[in-house]
């Protein structure tokens, strides 16, 4: 990490902004008031009943590291889908390729930074999610899974935006479909299962209509392993089984037609981790590649004898 | 130091570089020259490894480019029309960033960058922001950007192009000397003039093909060969008419305030006996020269065939 010359001076140039302390003080002041808030409202109602409700700090728990989550998978597109468009408007790409330096050292020297200013991010965010240690209910094995989490979809996410970053020329195109493939993460793999399912369920219901049986739930049969690539499914199983409610997991589960107790349901979190991890060197391998346009000898054109 | 053999590159249907063949020899300040669009920066950005070509060979330093790409990159210095920089870099961090880039660390690096600087006349300079600097000062950052490896190649993209006079005077200074330092120097440029003082070598591409290449001094020759014999005639006008008419060289005459301009096809020595025999003639000369080509006029000569063409084809009814 530190030979790559593109991290040390990413880094050199970051010191010297103003955008990563405004990023940290706005990430940090949205999990504080979201702490403060939380706190504010059981300490009100104490007041009211004399009853203190300890559930509503693991809730507190939740809400922060939901938000938290949310926030590293929306800002990580944005620290990344520019970093190598913006090189290729400033004109320094060519530089840099032009030199000894492999277009792999550039992909991985804008990774390694982004991933420090997540790193940042998280660091600077341990005092408010460290309140919930006040009142405990949350062991730090938890909060270790918890940054395993972060830290996938943190690679995922940085990996996608330099692949587009490398790909397209602007960076407001590569920022646009960087953001695009998020919500297909979230929303698109979960909307293509919908989708899947209630096509399926027309089919049975012809049948079921025609032979008179009763019918069975439908499912999205191999679209359901779409689902894997979805961080915030995984994120909300981690959670959720960390303060004991899995209701909703379960329930999506079971309405794309999937038994809870299954081996995939078992080991979800580190096949969908593992699954993250690959798509995104999958998506750092394609970025290495946009930036080789003149590797190894030219291809000859063949010639076509009728 | 560079051969470039039957090189081609299409872009869709465009053909960018059509089977170019040029030599670079070592120590030598080639002029790469050739109108919009005849492929130079295709053929510079195929060299420095930034595009991939759909054919031919390059060698650099005897080594072949496409096979031993990154290898060949450490021979080449490159130098790009547009100057890119980064917010927030100092000129001594920007310096040594490009020295990191070719795994030049510590106290080494900060050694060849103060060299550098110094060399290109920024040693007072090493603590400003790289986007503060002035054009010519950012072209000379650049140059020393280029040279941080010692590359045995340089090659400059348009380097003077929104430079001011003077500063592209010093920069053509800097350039004279690297190459009497030893480095070969591959100069793309439309500023004829000063290719036509720098240069020992030249190329013209166009449509992809070089068209004319050799040493400055050949092709000058050949310039100068077939411009006019420029006579200023003081007394005896009517003498020295009557010679030029029956001389098998003379090809054309035309007079102007005394001045004869002649077409003349005879080399030197034909040149020094015409003079004898205007003199020998009583005709009293006041001047006797060859009237000097330019680069320029040269660049004109062979790259205007479009220009003919459409002319042409005007010139004809119903087309």
């Amino acid at each position: 990490m530190k030979g790559n010359p593109v991290y040390k001076r990413e880094m050199t140039i970051s010191s010297r902004s103003i955008r990563l302390p405004m990023i940290m003080l706005i990430f940090n002041s949205i999990l504080a008031l979201a702490a403060f808030l939380n706190m504010y409202s059981v300490t009100t109602r104490v007041e009211v009943t004399a009853e203190i409700s300890y559930s509503s700090f693991l809730q507190m728990y939740v809400f922060l590291t939901l938000i938290e989550f949310f926030m590293l998978f929306f800002i990580m597109p944005a620290l990344t889908a520019g970093s190598i468009s913006g090189e290729r408007e400033k004109q320094t790409l060519n530089l840099m390729l032009s030199t000894q330096m492999t277009p792999a050292q550039i992909v991985m020297g804008k990774l390694l930074s982004s991933m420090f200013h997540m790193a940042l991010l998280i660091a600077s965010s341990f005092p408010v999610i460290s309140l919930v240690f006040v009142y405990g209910g949350i062991r730090l094995r938890d909060l270790a899974v918890l940054l395993l989490l972060y830290l996938s979809v943190a690679l995922l996410s940085a990996s996608f935006g330099l692949c587009f970053s490398a790909c397209f020329k602007r960076s407001t195109a590569a920022t646009a479909v960087s953001y695009g493939f998020l919500v297909f993460l979230l929303l698109g793999t979960y909307a293509v299962n919908v989708f899947v399912r209630s096509i399926m369920q027309m089919g049975r219901a012809d049948y079921v209509n025609q032979v008179g049986l009763i019918t069975s739930q439908a499912n999205s049969g191999v679209f359901f392993y779409l689902l894997l690539l979805n961080p915030a499914l995984t994120f909300y199983r981690v959670i959720g089984e960390q303060v004991g409610n899995l209701d909703l997991f379960v329930q999506i589960m079971e309405e794309f037609g999937n038994r809870p107790s299954s081996p995939l349901m078992e080991a979800w979190v580190p096949v969908s981790i593992g699954l993250q991890v690959l798509l995104a060197a999958g998506f750092l391998l394609v970025a290495v590649r946009a930036l080789s346009p003149a590797s190894g000898k030219p291809r000859r054109k063949k010639k076509i004898i009728f | 130091m560079l051969r470039i053999e039957n090189l081609k590159k299409t872009f869709g249907k465009y053909h960018a570089l059509d089977g170019l063949t040029m030599e670079v020899k070592q120590g030598a300040l080639y002029g790469f020259v050739g109108p919009n669009g005849a492929g130079k920066t295709t053929t510079i950005k195929i060299l420095t490894g930034l595009l991939a070509a759909d054919d031919g060979m390059v060698w650099i330093d005897g080594e072949d480019a496409f096979s031993h790409g990154q290898q060949v990159k450490e021979k080449i210095g490159y130098v790009p029309d547009v100057f890119g920089v980064y917010d927030n870099l100092k000129v001594r961090e920007y310096m040594e960033f490009f020295a990191s880039c070719y795994g030049l660390e510590g106290l080494m690096a900060r050694k060849r960058c103060s060299c550098l600087l110094e060399q290109v006349g920024l040693e007072d300079r090493t603590d400003f922001y790289v986007d503060g600097l002035s054009r010519g000062m950012k072209q000379r950052l650049c140059l020393a950007r280029a040279l941080i490896h010692d590359p045995a190649l340089l090659i400059l993209d348009e380097p003077s192009s929104g430079l001011d006079p003077k500063t592209r005077r010093e920069f053509k200074e800097l350039l004279s000397e690297l190459n009497e330092q030893g480095k070969t120097i591959l100069i793309s440029s439309h500023i004829l003039s000063e290719l036509n003082q720098m240069c020992t070598d030249i190329g013209i591409i166009d449509q992809g093909c070089m068209i004319l290449s050799g040493s400055m001094k050949e092709i000058m020759a050949r310039v100068d060969q077939s411009n006019p014999l420029m006579i200023h005639v003081y007394r005896n006008m009517d003498k020295a008419m009557a010679i030029l008419r029956s001389h098998g060289c003379v090809r054309t005459i035309s007079i102007k305030d005394n001045c004869l301009s002649v077409g003349f096809t005879g080399d030197v020595q034909d040149e020094v006996l015409l003079l004898q025999q205007l003199i020998d003639a009583e005709v009293l000369v006041r001047g006797f020269y060859r009237q000097q080509g330019s680069l320029e006029s040269l660049f004109m000569q062979i790259t205007d065939h479009k220009d003919k063409e459409v002319l042409l084809y005007e010139g004809k009814p119903g087309i």
